[in-house]
């Protein structure tokens, strides 16, 4: 059952209740998205990012959060504890202190190939799109399942609210079905995010390796980091100086759990079957076992 | 059953015991490094005895010389006919790990017994006193010396007094690999002074003819290290006293602490030196025989003076680049051809590879962090660039000054009005800016050579122009012009207008390390009723699609 189909049976007045402005019903539009071929993706490169926080401010008025107050002094403090997403925060922006001076690390879900999100939900509300986009329905029941599977600690729960939600940035499925750029991307003043197809993105982030070897590190973070992710980002220094997580292996998250997935049809169900029918095929009728009985004891 | 397997557990548990207290305990001494060695030397040899069984020894040599004043060097250190050696033990007649203990021993603690029998001051005779295990971690390291020009400099001019003539066979030295009777191998020969590195920096690796040379240094053991203690030391030895007597008690130094000082001379300090004469061409036109371009005049002299030594670019013998290195490669210099031993970019020994460490300090990064090195890149260099050194005329080498006069006319300040909707226009300083860059060139000899007008410094921002095919030769392309405010999807590596001045702009200064113009508010000062203030008085969730809307600021309405 896709998002249109269940607001059809919610009825536009719960839908509306419930939705926030980010999965507005009533503007579905021509879904582009689930026509695209290939993965799209955000080229990230910490290299150029100037912590202006801009993207943050993009994003709030994109889904309608909490404008961050983004002026110089509030930068200033904003970015001298290391942030996490909320849930009226889909991006942020996290400065390091590096042998290589200050580097601005901008964080937002990473849009998994695979992600184990969408793997985890119980009733389909996470989903991942053709054209990359990981979204998020309102069938949602609030089980934070997605929160555990996350590696990189992104989908969060709405704590204070009445009818909590998960809340997560969603690439801005919306504006790319309107044919428009992520609001982050749009609003970037030095282009070090950079919006397009996951194959133009990892090309010019190898080109750009490539042609600065001394200013880049040669990884491209998420090429193949949990089976590949959306957003790449590229690095002056060593990943786990800024905050990466190196541990995570190139298994997509879902395979860790498909494996026993496939088998639990067949414990528990044919499994019972299978020694009941073997049970059956072994015994004899009660009759034959006395007679054996029987006969054995009249052997001794 | 039970009793066998359990029977394995223990002996599993056993082993594991076992192991446990059986493993080597390593010692997480950290090492030290010895900050002022004070004349003091690790004697370890651990490429001979390998791990050691008792901690190393180190030995204070200034205390040796003071106590072993009147019996002389000769005490310790064997002589070869005049010249000491400065090696130790003395008599050493087989190699191994037992024999050099044994030398070691039997020297050291012999005459420390003899003195203690004549009833002198003398050094310890146990073990534990000379390896002692405080030292075990220690890191004497003595900081290299360098002979630069001004010590050179000044043995010339000694040397010449003390003698009464030039003679650098004093030092100077050329070894005929041709000559069959060693002992006449080595030869001086005027005119032909060259640096010791060359044959006995060891281990480095150079060109067929010299690795014959130093294959026989390896040989005999005559590292740079060991050569230039003997050299040095015993001809300082034999004019000391000379000199104490003069009362010059800083010539011919002899303690570890005095030459190896870890005091280096940077090239600004060493420019008023003379160097040496070895009949070096002044300005030799380098006009090579079916090159492609047109001969370079090169100034020899100022570029004497600009490096620390003659290695910087003489880099296996101080011959002139077209003697191994032709036009076509020849396995002298290693087939590298002319072109690429002039031109090669990461080369340290090349005019372009210095030129272009040249240009990473940071008065000259600021613009040429984001031009790339010739001949990486550019396939169809400008005519101008290549001309600027192949001008094909003997003793051509003016670089004229470039006159600010024409600042003037350039436009003043520049206002950028891109971001107007939210900030206050940015205000450019761009003929101030000018202003410097000429400054900046002119202060500088070989910038000033290489960037020869105004127009070249323009290029450092206003990159990409093609100044021979621009309909207005003088007004250089807007930036307006190429990066356009539209994201391109096909072309994501195109820089959009916010992104190509953020980038220029912060690149430079941060390049230039300038303090000025690196915070957000310098350039954009917030407009009153803008976006800016908005989100400062309302913070709350319904956001109104209206103009003020960040996302739109900039878009062209």
């Amino acid at each position: 059952m896709d998002r249109r189909n269940f607001l059809k049976i919610m009825g536009s007045g719960v839908a509306s209740a419930t939705a926030g402005n980010l999965l507005a019903p009533g503007k579905s539009v021509a879904n582009e998205g689930q026509t695209a071929k290939e993965f799209n993706g955000i080229l990230v490169d910490t290299t150029r990012c100037i912590g202006c926080r801009r993207c943050e401010k993009a994003c709030a008025e994109v889904n309608g959060l909490p404008i961050p107050d983004i002026s110089e002094s509030a930068n200033e403090n904003t970015l001298k504890t290391t942030r996490k997403t909320s849930d009226t925060q889909y991006t942020i922006i996290n400065r390091y202190e590096t042998e290589k001076g200050p580097i601005y690390v901008p964080k937002r879900c990473m849009h998994c190939n695979q992600p184990g999100c969408v793997a985890a939900c119980l009733v389909k509300a996470m989903r991942k799109r053709p054209s990359a986009h990981v979204t998020w329905d309102v069938n949602c029941i609030g089980c934070r399942l997605c929160m555990v599977s996350c590696p990189f600690d992104i989908p969060k729960f709405e704590y204070n609210k009445a009818m909590p939600r998960i809340q997560k940035c969603n690439l801005c499925y919306d504006r790319y079905n309107k044919g428009e750029l992520p609001g982050c991307v749009e609003v970037c003043p030095t282009q070090a995010l950079m919006f397009g197809s996951r194959r133009q993105i990892l090309e010019e982030g190898k080109r750009r390796i490539a042609a600065n070897p001394d200013k880049y590190v040669n990884h491209i973070y998420g090429e193949y980091e949990v089976g590949g992710t959306s957003h790449l980002y590229l690095s002056a220094v060593p990943f786990p100086q800024i905050g990466f997580r190196t541990d995570l292996g190139t298994v997509p998250y879902p395979e860790y759990s498909t494996g026993f997935l496939f088998a639990v049809p067949f414990v528990f169900v044919l499994w019972p079957i299978v020694m009941l029918g073997i049970n059956r095929a072994t015994k004899k009728d009660g009759e034959e076992k006395h007679e054996e009985k029987h006969e054995e004891k009249g052997k001794h | 059953m039970y009793f066998s397997v359990s029977i394995a557990y223990l002996i599993l548990i056993a082993y594991g015991l076992y192991g446990v207290y059986t493993v080597e305990a390593t010692l997480h001494v950290k090492e030290a490094a010895l900050a002022k060695p004070e004349n003091k030397i690790a004697i370890a040899h651990t490429e001979i005895f390998g791990k050691l069984e008792r901690p190393q020894v180190i030995f204070d040599h200034g205390k040796h010389e003071e106590a072993l004043k009147t019996e002389g060097c000769n005490a310790c250190h064997p002589a070869d006919g005049e010249a000491l050696k400065f090696a130790f033990p003395k008599n050493i007649k087989k190699t191994g790990k037992t024999a050099l203990m044994k030398a070691y021993h039997d020297e050291c603690i012999d005459c420390h017994k003899k003195k203690n029998n004549e009833s002198k001051k003398s050094g310890p005779v146990t073990c534990a006193n000379c390896h002692a295990k405080e030292n075990a971690a220690l890191k004497i390291k003595y900081p290299a010396f360098e002979f630069d020009f001004s010590v050179h400099d000044k043995h010339v001019k000694k040397l010449k007094e003390k003698l009464g003539k030039d003679d650098c066979g004093q030092c100077h030295h050329t070894y005929d690999i041709n000559e069959e009777d060693e002992t006449l191998a080595l030869v001086y020969e005027k005119g032909t002074e060259e640096s010791c590195y060359y044959c006995h920096e060891l281990g480095k690796k150079r060109g067929p003819e010299l690795t014959a040379i130093t294959k026989v240094a390896a040989k005999k053991g005559l590292s740079i290290r060991k050569v230039s203690h003997q050299q040095c030391l015993n001809c300082h030895l034999k004019y000391k006293e000379e000199y104490l007597k003069k009362g010059e008690k800083e010539a011919c130094p002899t303690e570890c602490s005095k030459c190896h000082a870890g005091k280096y001379k940077t090239v600004a300090e060493l420019e008023k030196i003379p160097r040496p004469d070895r009949d070096q061409k002044e300005k030799p036109f380098i006009n090579i025989k079916d090159a492609k371009l047109k001969g370079v005049t090169f100034d020899h002299k100022y570029h004497e003076t600009s490096s620390k030594t003659c290695r910087s670019c003489h880099h296996e013998t101080l011959k002139a680049c077209n003697e191994c290195h032709s036009l076509t490669g020849k396995p002298e210099g290693n087939g590298i051809n002319l072109a690429n031993a002039y031109h090669q970019v990461f080369s340290e020994h090349s005019c372009t590879g210095c030129h272009n460490k040249k240009k990473e300090a940071k008065e000259c990064a600021g613009c040429h962090y984001n031009i790339k090195p010739m001949d990486v890149e550019t396939m169809n260099p400008k005519t101008d660039t290549c001309g600027r050194c192949h001008t094909g005329q003997k003793d051509k080498l003016s670089a004229p000054a470039i006159s600010s006069g024409a600042v003037d006319k350039i436009k003043k300040d520049v206002e950028i009005k891109v971001l107007e909707k939210e900030f206050e226009p940015s205000k450019f300083p761009h003929q101030e800016i000018i202003r410097k860059l000429i400054k900046i060139s002119n202060d500088s000899k070989m910038a000033a050579y290489f960037h020869g007008n105004v127009q070249t410094l323009c290029d450092g921002c206003h990159h990409q122009s093609a100044s021979g095919a621009e309909a207005q030769k003088d007004t250089p392309p807007n930036c307006k012009n190429c990066h356009m405010t539209a994201y391109d999807r096909q072309h994501l590596n195109k820089t959009k207008l916010l992104s190509a001045y953020h980038r220029q702009c912060l690149g430079c200064h941060e390049k230039m390390e300038l303090k000025k113009g690196r915070k957000c508010t310098e350039c954009h000062k917030v407009k009153a009723g803008g976006p800016a203030e908005m989100t400062q008085s309302k913070n709350d969730h319904v956001v109104k699609q209206n103009k003020n809307n960040i996302l739109n600021v900039w878009k062209p309405e």
